[in-house]
């Protein structure tokens, strides 16, 4: 029982203390609450935080062959915690001169002394959050996630740092308006904002916490809800031919000192936009992407017009396109307004085909207007049969609306139909024009012009984007097989001539129209501005593309479409055709093979030169598959292709290559590169096999 | 369910405060978790809710069985247990599954199941001192007989658990101290040992200064420290929302899943979850958690008053205060009394296998007092018989 005793007075003492203990909490409590309370309480509300949205990384945007036209790279902004728990004095010691080194070799911009003062500075402050650096490229931070005190990380070495992301264009000009982009505060425009939610991914979620001056500190190393990556969407753009649109248009522009102009081009049979140039001369007076006129802009076509008239008329049978019709003196008076045609007294008697082909205002509105004087709106109503009152419903935003008069509208006149018959008094878009005569081309089909293959998904396709029809067939076969030749004509020996070529034959048909000057209307013939527009297929025969060029406004007193906008034409087919191997005529190649022997090639990629020859049934000699770069000798009766060794680290032998592939090769081992001169390369300036430096730059000469 | 209330014996108050501390421990974790959730589980909430309950459920299943035991065969077991721990806390040290640099889980390999095999070494350590001291009353203040096969497991224990966690191994020396202290060793025999284990510290601290790396977790320790003593309060965050929560919640409270500090305390949901209970259920809510304990603590002391044997009192007492211990510290920390530990609140705070210990430690105690129950009726019939 002693025993017992002795334990229990034991027990007893020791719950006693942990009353005390119990009770020095409540204490604190208390304290906390009723003493300090304010001063916590108030220091809460100081500390605001959220979870706050991070970007995701927005998805890229890819040319047809996969080049890439918008993309996202990340940038840092890193920031330092230099009174972080865990970074202890001796680790601050031993190694913040070691991390300014680091640091000032790495920006270059301040001196290693500048920074050790600022970091001393931000630590004596009691900085949690001095910035070090803005827009850090990522091959930066890697680096500095590795310099002293840094590597320790966010808790033990105070480093902060959060990705933003910064949207490129890497051909910058080309195609910018249809890319488009999707900023904050600002109406998102091109594909960039019609692909919005593919592109922008899902946004992840970071603990923040507001610290002085509207600054958000991120309070965890990890993002709370990690973003996930955007979707890639595939253009049909083709960079090669929207590169010869942008620039034919801009040598016009400038030459014509013209306001603005825009070039698409489509694939006929899929609707495909390969290339759509937009632009406008800036208050500097040089021409940028700035509107897509090419979507956006309605306006008066004119001559281009005048197709849709003939076509309603011969699909309504009242008239042919070998009946006859006087044009007279060249002009000609509807009630009180007077019609004029552009060549000087008249073209007197013609066919109402050899109207079209020579474009006579007079030819075509008399003939319509005697068609229809009884019902005209029989010829509205074969027009939107046509589907040409219609928008096209792009997926780009802002497209303008096409405007057709009714019989039924209140500024419908007596001299509406005459007007209307050459594209005056109505409105389109360049894209709607040319989606009509994409139509024709394509025998009557009409297609929704398209600009997006697919979407991807770290390429792999989750969406493909199919060809739409508006309408299956919008005239008869009989009246496209009247209509194309009058379109050949056009260049044959119509008003296009300039365009007409050896190699292949263009269909099509120019506009000249004056357009509506602001201040005045185009009544006054002192005021007028035009508008000049070409519109067409080709090759006619087969076609497989199609394209229009606008240019308005061009101020040096030449006007005509073919004279402005007919070179842009030729420029693009002709770039497009010497490119398109395929809708080449067979006899030509058979012509080609049988001249030449075994050609001669530059030295480059073994697949690539591997498969050329089979597509030109050259005989060759291959040492060895696997590789990927090679040599060729061409021999008496094939090429022999042996292997170029590319060793990582040394410089390579880039000698008989072309320059593509030699840039490639060289910047991909580390090598600046200089070019000097065309054609294959002759010599370069550091001798192959040398070990590669950091920086190097490398010379090549051409011949 | 009357059968098992039938058979559920055993001090009922302990059965009450179990069940409080259950249900508050649902509510404070459900509300705190949210930031986890977040982070591993699209925000799903209802998946650690759940998982928590699961473990609390089958941590009451296991209380149960465990209280159903006789007592008497915990004295075997205790042996067994340790003789087991200590390999096992050696083989944690060595390949134990890493957290923040301190090695302190281990997978079992069948059902993969990792827990803390501190958890196991502890409760073993408390019931061996309980039996030694038990054993060994007659010839308690000797030196030789008493005091060195008590002192020798658990500066063995101790001393493996500490490189991986530091507050762990000085909560079991104290509470072990505090037992042999209860147990009659001789007070000059405790004090060498108080001694011995400060100079033992000591050393360990400066071999880690000179050896860095043998002891990763020193930074951490001594950060720790530092921030606690220093009086500018710019490097102590963690304190810093802590003391907000606790102000934040007044008397009375925000009132459930109100807490806007579970943003900011690390852990919310175990070594700061006393810190959400003041939030949301202000001074009121804490000092009643605080009041549980100590309601667990006095009924042990009441079986000691009971009991008839050393060992079912020692092993009683020296539970009840080895988990009451653990929870003022969790407490203390959360008020900023004490420098930040990671002790979890026990029987609160989510985390899985360490709650199964807690409920193992409980059903132990429990089975003690339904076994002294049991003796003082037989005393009372045989006193009747007379």
């Amino acid at each position: 029982m002693e025993e017992k005793k002795d334990i229990l007075w034991r027990v007893y003492l020791v719950y006693f203390f942990m009353c005390l203990f119990g009770a020095a909490i409540v204490g604190r409590i208390v304290f906390i609450q009723f003493v300090e309370g304010d001063k916590w309480i108030s220091k809460a509300e100081n500390t605001t935080t959220k979870l706050k949205d991070i970007e995701a990384v927005r998805g890229n945007i890819y040319a047809e062959d996969g080049s890439l036209l918008a993309t996202s790279i990340p940038i840092y902004e890193v920031r330092f915690d230099p009174n972080c728990d865990a970074l202890k004095d001796v680790v601050w010691d031993e190694n913040i001169d070691s991390l300014c080194i680091s640091l000032s070799i790495l920006f270059d911009d301040k001196t290693a002394t500048e920074y050790k003062r600022d970091l001393i500075g931000a630590k004596e402050n009691g900085a949690r959050y001095h910035l070090i650096k803005r827009n850090v490229k990522y091959t930066q931070l890697k680096k500095m996630r590795e310099f002293p005190i840094f590597k320790r990380g966010r808790y033990k070495g105070g480093f902060i740092f959060m990705q933003q992301n910064k949207r490129q264009k890497p051909f910058r000009q080309l195609a910018a308006r249809t890319i488009g982009y999707d900023r904050d505060g600002l109406k998102p425009v091109g594909l960039e904002g019609a692909y919005r939610t593919e592109l922008k991914g899902i946004e992840g979620k970071r603990l923040m916490q507001k610290i002085g001056g509207g600054v958000w500190m991120p309070l965890n190393a990890d993002n709370e809800i990690e973003p996930q990556d955007g979707s890639d969407i595939v253009t049909t753009i083709d960079v090669n031919i929207q590169d010869v649109a942008h620039r034919a248009l801009l040598e016009q522009l400038e030459l014509h000192n013209a306001d603005h102009g825009c070039v698409v081009m489509m694939e006929v049979s899929t609707g495909e936009i390969k290339a759509i140039a937009n632009l406008s001369r800036g208050k500097d007076g040089d021409y940028y992407e700035q509107y897509n006129y090419a979507i956006g802009e309605s306006t008066e076509p004119g001559s281009t017009f005048k197709l849709a008239s003939v076509i309603a008329a011969l699909e309504e049978g009242l008239v042919n396109v070998t009946d006859s019709v006087d044009t007279g003196n060249g002009r000609y008076k509807f009630y009180d307004q007077v019609m004029t045609d552009s060549k000087f007294g008249g073209h007197g008697k013609m066919t109402f085909g050899e109207a079209l082909v020579v474009s006579s205002n007079i030819g075509i509105s008399k003939v319509i207007n005697d068609a229809y004087a009884k019902n005209p709106q029989a010829f509205v109503d074969r027009l939107y049969k046509m589907n040409l009152q219609q928008s096209l419903d792009v997926e780009i935003a802002g497209e303008g609306k096409p405007l057709i008069k009714s019989t039924k509208d209140k500024s419908w006149s007596g001299v509406t139909l005459p007007w209307m018959s050459i594209g005056y008094e109505v409105q389109m878009t360049p894209l709607q024009i040319l989606t009509f005569y994409n139509a024709i081309a394509n025998n009557g089909r009409m297609v929704q012009p398209k600009f997006v293959n697919e979407v991807q998904v770290r390429g792999k396709t989750i969406r493909k984007i199919k060809t739409q029809v508006i309408n299956e067939s919008i005239c008869s076969k009989s009246t496209i097989e009247k209509i194309k030749p009058l379109l050949e004509e056009v260049v044959e020996n119509g008003t296009a001539r300039n365009l007409k070529n050896a190699h292949f034959k263009i269909a099509g048909k120019t506009g000249t129209v004056q357009i509506a000057n602001d201040k005045y209307g185009y009544k006054y013939d002192s005021k007028v501005s035009h508008q000049a527009s070409f519109v067409g297929y080709f090759p006619a025969e087969s076609p497989k593309y199609s394209c229009i060029v606008v240019v308005n406004a061009p101020s040096n007193n030449v006007y005509y479409g073919n004279l402005v906008a007919g070179p842009i034409f030729k420029e693009i087919a002709d770039k497009v055709y010497a490119n398109s191997v395929e809708i080449h005529e067979e006899l030509q190649q058979q012509e080609l093979m049988a001249n030449n022997t075994i050609p001669v090639s530059k030295n480059g990629s073994q697949k690539d030169l591997v498969k050329v020859f089979k597509k030109l049934a050259v005989p060759t000699d291959v040492q060895s598959l696997d590789n990927q770069w090679a040599i060729t000798r061409t021999g008496d009766e094939s090429v022999e292709i042996q292997v170029r060794k590319v060793i990582t680290g040394l410089v390579p032998n880039v000698v008989g290559m072309a320059a593509t592939d030699a840039i490639f090769l060289l910047e991909n081992a580390g090598l600046g590169v200089k070019i000097d001169g065309k054609g294959t390369i002759k010599s370069q300036s550091i001798k192959p096999g040398l070990r590669v430096g950091i920086g190097d730059q490398i010379t090549l000469e051409l011949s | 369910m009357n059968n098992i209330l039938k058979y559920t014996k055993g001090d009922r108050a302990i059965w009450l405060v179990v069940l409080f501390l259950s249900i508050i421990s649902t509510l404070v974790v459900y509300t705190s978790i949210t930031s986890l959730a977040y982070r591993h589980h699209d925000g799903n909430t209802f998946y650690y809710l759940f998982r928590h309950t699961t473990f609390l459920i089958i941590g009451l299943g296991i209380m149960y069985g465990i209280h159903r035991i006789k007592y008497s065969y915990f004295s075997r077991v205790a042996q067994l247990a340790l003789y087991i721990s200590v390999p096992l806390l050696l083989l944690t040290l060595l390949i134990g599954s890493n957290l923040n640099n301190a090695s302190r889980w281990l997978v079992i390999p069948v059902i993969n199941q990792s827990f803390q095999t501190s958890d196991l070494a502890k409760l073993s350590l408390i019931m061996y001192v309980a039996r030694i001291l038990s054993i060994r009353q007659d010839v308690i203040k000797d030196f030789k007989k008493a005091f060195v096969p008590i002192v020798l497991p658990i500066f063995a224990v101790c001393g493996l658990i500490f490189p991986a966690n530091f507050s762990t191994a000085a909560v079991l020396f104290t509470v072990c101290l505090v037992l042999m202290f209860i147990g009659r060793i001789s007070l000059k025999h405790i004090g060498a040992m108080i001694g011995s284990g400060i100079v033992a510290i000591g050393l360990a601290f400066l071999l880690a200064m000179s050896v860095p790396g043998l002891l990763p977790r020193i930074d951490t320790w001594i950060a720790r420290i530092e921030n606690f003593s220093s009086a500018d309060s710019k490097g102590n965050y963690q304190a810093e929302q802590s003391k907000i929560a606790v102000a934040a919640g007044g008397i009375t409270g925000k009132g459930p899943g109100k807490s806007t500090q579970r943003n900011f305390l690390p852990h919310p949901y175990s070594d700061f979850i006393y810190a959400i209970v003041l939030e949301e259920y202000g001074l009121i809510g804490g000092v009643t958690v605080l009041m549980l304990y100590l309601i667990l603590l006095y009924r042990a002391v009441r079986i000691v008053v009971k009991s008839p044997k050393a060992f079912g009192a020692l092993l009683a007492v020296g539970i009840a205060f080895m988990l009451v211990f653990q929870a003022m510290i969790n407490m203390a920390v959360a008020v900023n009394l004490f420098p930040v530990t990671g002790q979890p609140l026990p029987m609160v705070s989510m985390g899985g296998t360490s709650i199964w210990f807690t409920c193992i430690a409980i059903g132990i105690i429990l089975s003690v007092s339904r076994g002294v129950e049991h003796e003082s009726t037989l005393n009372r019939m045989a006193h009747a018989k007379i």
